[in-house]
């Protein structure tokens, strides 16, 4: 009796007592919130008036009569497609290129990790210095050279790429520490047995390296797929400085899919209902692209 | 002697790389020890003389205001975020539970639940429990994180033996003690890094205080440098000293504490 009341102690009471803190807060903060946005999004409410329920009138607007949402769906892609891909490659080049140092490694790693941990809304106002059209360094830099300043920030063809260049700066340095991480727990023996096998660097970087890193790419894939679906930061301060009521930077072409929910629902003209019924299909969308990427690194989670 | 050659080109390229991530830094800084009218009749390559009378202007705004909050919010919710989440990682090493299996898998669906798209029912709730004129709000979201908790029982699996744990048992410690007393300073490199982590991204978390903050008196790091660029509109001195003095101490914090940092950042695609 009293042995089964103290293995009862070790797999009953003091589970409960050390996971219940992260389980209620985790309710009470963070998924009671989205469930209330799932039940908001059913009503036309624009913040103080009369609630009224309107079942999938918001989800049927977000589809078909809106554009706004499909408009900020593409530009978002458009970010992300151009930054990501690249900022992903070069943060391999750069690691592979690193991994060969001895020294020094650690400084050049901490130099270029410090964009990622700069406050995105500082990168948004420090890239205004750099590319805006009358102040801007870069169109210094132009003049000087005699060509003519370009309106990068104001301009419909510029500002996404501009953003996109933010992401790389920004995240460039990450992925090389993350490539770096990899490279690290991969075995000596493996490139000492190339080399014996006169594998020249390219082989080795694409037969070894390469294949090898896949478990660190699939994981920046995912989580630079999540990054660029939440992107409000940078674009939104990147177009603050200019004038405040530019909601999407010029010709909205850099409304993301979290700026446009932001604005509907915390905007000018709030639209609670319509917001939340955004962020559910956001959430749906974030869901989807997560579980994709739990199945595909599935294999690696396997033996926790 | 071609090895040599190679080495040294190896390291320009990497010190160009390198003056890439840190130019924009630079310009900042040097940008914000200008007079206004002058920093833009030249590339402001050197800096100039007029960094303390920009850093006056800024403190006579709500500059320090801003910095106490951002640090009161960024320490608490680092305090509270990596106690629940270490608590969380001794339950799943040291215990065998019944929803064990279903509870890791909770821990995993929680790491993908991004917390800016339930703001509107976050805003309502703390509406309704009269906290939304408080910097609680901005503290509460960080209680429960995913990535946290999952960090914490993978770090206490390898750091911590469970035979420590068996034998204060056997000397009669309750859990709390032992929690407290053993496990904790068994696993201080993984509580220094979750830290360190919880501590940046709530410093630089800019939706939810950007709903949440609605008076001077509350406004944070982020929230300031917006609002820089309305205060001052034409005094880019004063705004670029502000944006200087709110990033860069943050980022000789992260120096000091880089490779505990790096270490956390990148242990979520590689372990061990």
């Amino acid at each position: 009796m009293k042995k089964n009341r103290s293995i009862k102690k070790y797999t009953v009471f003091w589970p409960i007592v050390f996971l219940s803190p992260f389980t209620i807060f985790f309710f009470a903060f963070n998924l009671f919130p989205i469930l209330y946005s799932f039940y908001m999004s059913f009503l036309n409410w624009n913040g103080y008036s009369e609630k009224t329920v309107v079942g999938f009138d918001n989800y049927k607007a977000i589809f078909t009569v809106d554009t706004t949402f499909w408009k900020s769906l593409l530009n978002t892609l458009r970010i992300g497609i151009v930054g990501f891909p690249i900022a992903i490659l070069l943060g391999l080049f750069f690691a592979v290129l690193l991994s060969n140092l001895k020294k020094l490694k650690n400084l050049f790693q901490t130099v270029n990790f410090l964009p990622y941990i700069t406050t995105p809304v500082a990168i948004g106002m420090m890239f205004v210095f750099v590319f805006e059209q009358h102040i801007g360094v870069l169109n210094k830099v132009l003049t000087f050279f005699g060509a003519d300043a370009i309106n990068f920030i104001g301009s419909t063809t510029y500002a996404p790429y501009v953003i996109s260049f933010l992401i790389i700066w920004k995240c460039t340095g990450y992925y090389m520490a993350m490539y770096l991480a990899g490279i690290t727990s991969i075995s000596e023996d493996l490139y000492e047995a190339a080399k014996i096998d006169g594998a020249n660097a390219w082989h080795t970087f694409s037969k070894i390296t390469v294949p090898l890193l896949k478990p660190v790419t699939v994981f920046l894939i995912i989580t630079s797929a999540i990054y660029a679906l939440q992107l409000f930061d940078e674009p939104n301060l990147l177009f603050t400085n200019q004038s405040s009521s530019v909601v999407g930077g010029p010709g909205q072409t850099c409304l993301t899919l979290v700026w446009n929910f932001y604005n509907q629902a915390f905007g000018a003209n709030p639209r609670m209902g319509y917001a939340s019924a955004l962020s559910c299909v956001l959430f749906l969308i974030i869901v989807i692209v997560s579980l994709i990427g739990l199945r595909l690194m599935n294999g690696k989670e396997k033996d926790l | 002697m071609k090895r040599k050659l190679s080495s040294v080109c190896l390291h320009v390229f990497l010190i160009l790389i390198s003056l890439a991530s840190l130019i924009p830094f630079w310009f900042m800084f040097s940008m914000s020890t200008y007079k206004s009218e002058n920093i833009f009749k030249n590339t402001p390559l050197l800096p100039s003389n007029y960094l303390a009378e920009n850093i006056k202007t800024i403190f006579a705004s709500n500059f320090v205001k801003s910095y106490g909050n951002s640090f009161f919010i960024s320490s608490v919710s680092m305090v509270f975020c990596v106690l629940v989440c270490a608590m969380v990682g001794y339950a799943m090493n040291v215990y065998d539970f019944r929803f064990k299996k279903a509870f890791y898998t909770f821990i995993m669906l929680t790491m993908m639940v991004p917390s800016q798209i339930g703001v509107i029912g976050y805003m309502i709730e703390m509406r309704n429990i009269s906290m939304n004129n408080t910097l609680w709000p901005m503290i509460f979201i960080w209680m429960a994180n995913g990535f946290g908790a999952f960090w914490m029982v993978s770090f206490i699996k390898g750091a911590l033996p469970f035979e420590l744990v068996e034998s204060a048992r056997i000397d009669g410690a309750n859990e709390i003690r032992i929690f407290a007393k053993i496990v904790t300073p068994c696993i201080r490199p993984g509580l220094l890094t979750l830290s360190l982590l919880i501590f940046l991204w709530s410093w630089n978390s800019y939706m939810i205080p950007l709903v949440f903050v609605n008076k001077q008196d509350n406004y944070t790091i982020p929230i300031f440098i917006k609002s820089l660029a309305s205060a001052y509109r034409t005094d880019y001195g004063a705004q670029l000293t502000g944006l200087t003095l709110a990033t860069i101490p943050l980022l000789l914090l992260f120096i000091i504490g880089s490779k505990s940092f790096i270490r956390g950042l990148t242990s979520g695609a590689v372990k061990g």
